[in-house]
């Protein structure tokens, strides 16, 4: 599976973090302290608002903005 | 007890149930501080443990101890500091891996900590069964379950707490067998603990809060939901705050003003005291009036906070606050603002980072306040009869415009710097506790009434002195009311040159005098010129004494307060129009009722305003100084050099908007034009300045701007 952003997820499906655009930055060091770390899998909550967006990681519904999202690489589990 | 503890510190994830927990242990014995150099509150109180009394301090949540915004670096100073003697780390028990983090950073900086984990029967509801003892062996600190909302839960922890502090290896001892980690590693961590200790039995995406998101958080529902949810916030506070405003007004007056005087007046004491007693009386009387709709608006902020939804607001405002380069979490805040700025101001301190709170409280004043709304109905009666609705729509959005112009101004001067982002953690929803909610708006109430409430004292008795010190060819006397003897209608009519470019003529000196009675709460203004466009008057001269001179029935006045209450409640379904866009409308009469204003000031407003001098005059209403309440406000929350610039910002703002617009239409005069666009350019370039050397001065601010 090609790595995407996590902007670009499907709803119910369940992908892997595979790491950050800018890793030093403080907004990635933010997410990671929140649990956004490589290979924690995140899922895009169905049914939900569009942008921000919300993602489902370590049993807590986070909302992140669609532009904020895509600094998140992801690829999806099968 | 060997181990001697007198303070302990909650520290945890943002809603683990910290404040919860705290409410349960202190009942009504907490006060509310604020650590010095951050606007950043902190709450404190006691609890008994064992046969001592311990101090216990609720720090703000944060996620961990790398602090990245202000409330974090409250929590990290106190921990790092070692100032309080225990560190109790509430965990949530529903989100335990996020928990966990704080927990792993706590035990990396202190010995002395030990955890309760919260809401674990929430967690088995949840699906989650945690091994409590597996979980304690493997962090190796003593783990004690609680529920914060039973109060026998917590006081069965209160007793184990007792026991696990004896256990507590010796103060100063370094945790130094604790290896430290960086973010992957305490995650990895986390992840194998999890596994050991947790055993999921449902799938937790499906749960409740998963279910009502999907309506909720609904793109196209999503805004309908949130409007009426806002709605119904502003009715609980506007409506239900305004049904008791008489009776704090009345009531105030009596215990502050009428009770004093009658007492003072009764020993001959001398005039200028009795007035100054009376000017005293008169400013904690106009705070009291603001008490039912400040706590009913932290009332209305806790049951949604409570709920769940406050963060799922924030969520839904986010798409438009982004252009103001402010989070979605900056929207309640400016909203509340059409009710009351004062509340509007506070309400600013959900916010996390310093620049999004002064950013917002700057932005605040100009979504118009419903004390406002007289002053503009009164001139639409007078002067624009059938397209006043137009009219007052049009200053409504001339505010909201302002707001807008004021936000991206600040985000490329005084608050430069790049955009926060927007990352919200959802909580799971529950029922809102009602202890919980009064206990919240209580605090908050008390910190209003102390911080607020002794500036505009103070400010209010001066003004009022100013008021009562009359100066003429007799001297100087005191005790006169408004009139064209006393240094305040002085005041204003030395103001009567720098307003003449908006079209307030030097013999309208009674517009700029309400103008100067509007800096105590824009009220007054209606009511300085009614009283003083009357002694215009030569049937004014005529006018008896005082009303009040009569006695003071003090068993009247308290059933007037109480049934003030009942006429108040009475027309709380009324007030589903909470603008009060009702008030504008083209017969004079309905707003003479309404308003209280006289059949005078309709004849003097016509011909002492033209309609263009007339709307200039109202936005600059719409725009200047603040009422001294919101200064106050303001003052606390950022501090007197911001609450001051937000002051002179918003009245350069006023008149050169005013002026420039009365020139356009009516004036016509290049030189004033060019001075308005002038000031409109200082201000900016001011501003500008001002921010620079702020980022320069304190190093740390380049960061957070």
């Amino acid at each position: 599976m090609s790595p995407c952003t996590l902007a670009d997820t499907d709803v119910r499906k369940v992908y892997r973090i595979k790491g950050f655009g800018d890793p030093s930055s403080a907004y990635a060091s933010k997410l990671r302290c929140m649990g956004f770390t490589d290979g924690t899998t995140v899922e895009h909550v169905p049914g939900a608002s569009h942008d921000p967006q919300i993602f489902f990681v370590r049993g807590s519904r986070v909302a992140l903005r669609k532009s904020e999202a895509r600094q998140v690489f992801v690829e999806e589990l099968v | 007890m060997s181990h001697q503890v007198k303070s302990i510190a909650l520290a945890g994830i943002p809603n683990c149930g910290k404040t919860t927990l705290f409410n349960t242990l202190t009942g009504n014995t907490q006060r509310v501080g604020n650590w010095p150099g951050v606007t950043v509150e902190k709450v404190e109180g006691t609890f008994r443990l064992g046969d001592q009394q311990v101090r216990v301090a609720d720090l703000p949540g944060t996620q961990n101890l790398n602090p990245d915004t202000e409330d974090q670096k409250v929590a990290e100073r106190v921990i790092r500091g070692g100032e309080y003697d225990v560190v109790l780390n509430v965990v949530d028990a529903c989100h335990l891996e996020r928990s966990l983090y704080l927990t792993l950073d706590l035990r990396e900086r202190s010995s002395q900590v030990i955890v309760l984990l919260n809401m674990i029967d929430i967690a088995e509801k949840e699906g989650l069964h945690i091994n409590v003892e597996h979980l304690e062996k493997k962090l190796g600190l003593r783990i004690i379950p609680v529920s914060a909302i039973d109060k026998e839960s917590v006081q069965s922890a209160v007793k184990a707490l007792e026991t696990a502090i004896e256990k507590l290896p010796p103060h100063g001892e370094h945790p130094s067998q604790t290896e430290v980690m960086d973010t992957v590693a305490k995650y990895a961590h986390i992840d194998e603990l999890y596994s050991e200790v947790v055993d999921e039995k449902v799938d937790r995406r499906a749960n409740i809060t998963g279910r009502i998101d999907r309506v909720v958080l609904n793109r196209f529902a999503a805004v309908p939901i949130f409007l009426l949810a806002m709605f119904l916030m502003f009715w609980l506070a506007i409506g239900l705050g305004s049904a008791f405003i008489d009776f704090f007004d009345i009531l105030g007056g009596l215990l502050f003003a009428d009770l004093p005087g009658a007492l003072l007046g009764s020993i001959g004491t001398p005039a200028w005291l009795l007035t100054l007693v009376g000017a005293i009386g008169a400013g904690a009387q106009t705070v009291a009036t603001f008490v039912p709709v400040v706590f009913f608006m932290f009332f209305a902020l806790a049951i949604l906070e409570d709920l769940g939804y406050m963060a799922r607001v924030s969520v839904v405002a986010d798409r438009f606050m982004r252009l103001l380069g402010l989070p979605g979490t900056a929207f309640i805040p400016m909203i509340t603002g059409f009710g009351c700025t004062v509340p509007a101001v506070m309400a600013a301190r959900t916010l996390t980072t310093r620049r999004d709170r002064f950013m917002t409280i700057f932005m605040a004043p100009f979504m118009s306040c419903g004390a406002r709304l007289p002053v503009y109905a009164l001139f639409c009666a007078a002067l624009f009869k059938e397209s006043s609705a137009l009219m007052v729509f049009l200053i409504y959005l001339a505010g909201l415009f302002m707001a807008i112009v004021t936000g991206l101004v600040l985000k490329g001067t005084l608050f430069k710097g790049a955009p926060s982002y927007f990352v919200m953690d959802l909580p799971l929803y529950h029922a809102p506790r009602p202890t919980a909610i009064c206990r919240y708006a209580w605090l908050r109430l008390v910190s209003f009434v102390k911080k607020a409430g002794t500036i505009l004292v103070a400010a209010v008795c001066i003004l009022t002195m100013l008021d009562s010190v009359g100066l003429d060819e007799n001297g100087v006397s005191f005790g006169g009311t408004t009139s064209e003897t006393s240094l305040l209608a002085r005041a204003g009519k030395s103001m009567s040159p720098v307003l003449e470019p908006m079209g307030i003529a030097e013999d309208n000196w009674p517009a700029s005098v309400a103008l100067l009675t509007g800096l105590f709460a824009k009220e007054a203004i209606v009511g300085t010129l009614n009283s003083l466009y009357a002694t215009l008057d030569d049937t004014a001269a005529a006018e008896g004494p005082d009303e009040g001179a009569g006695g003071l029935d003090i068993g009247g006045t308290i059933r007037e307060a109480f049934g003030s209450i009942r006429g108040g409640m009475a027309g709380l379904f009324a007030s589903m129009d909470l603008l009060g866009l009702g008030l504008v409308t083209e017969d004079a009469e309905v707003i003479q009722e309404e308003i209280g204003a006289d059949d005078r000031v309709y004849a003097h407003i016509a011909a002492k305003f033209s309609k263009v001098s007339a709307f200039a005059y109202l936005l600059f209403v719409l725009m200047y100084f603040p009422c001294l309440a919101v200064i106050g406000a303001a003052r606390k929350e950022m501090g007197g050099f911001f609450a001051g610039v937000m002051a002179v910002y918003s009245t350069l703002l006023a008149w050169s908007v005013s002026t420039l617009f009365y020139q356009i239409a009516e004036g016509h005069s290049a030189l004033w034009m060019v001075v308005s666009v002038l000031v409109l350019g200082g201000t900016y370039g001011g501003l500008f300045l001002l921010g620079k050397k702020e980022r320069a001065r304190t190093p740390e601010l380049k960061r957070i701007f």
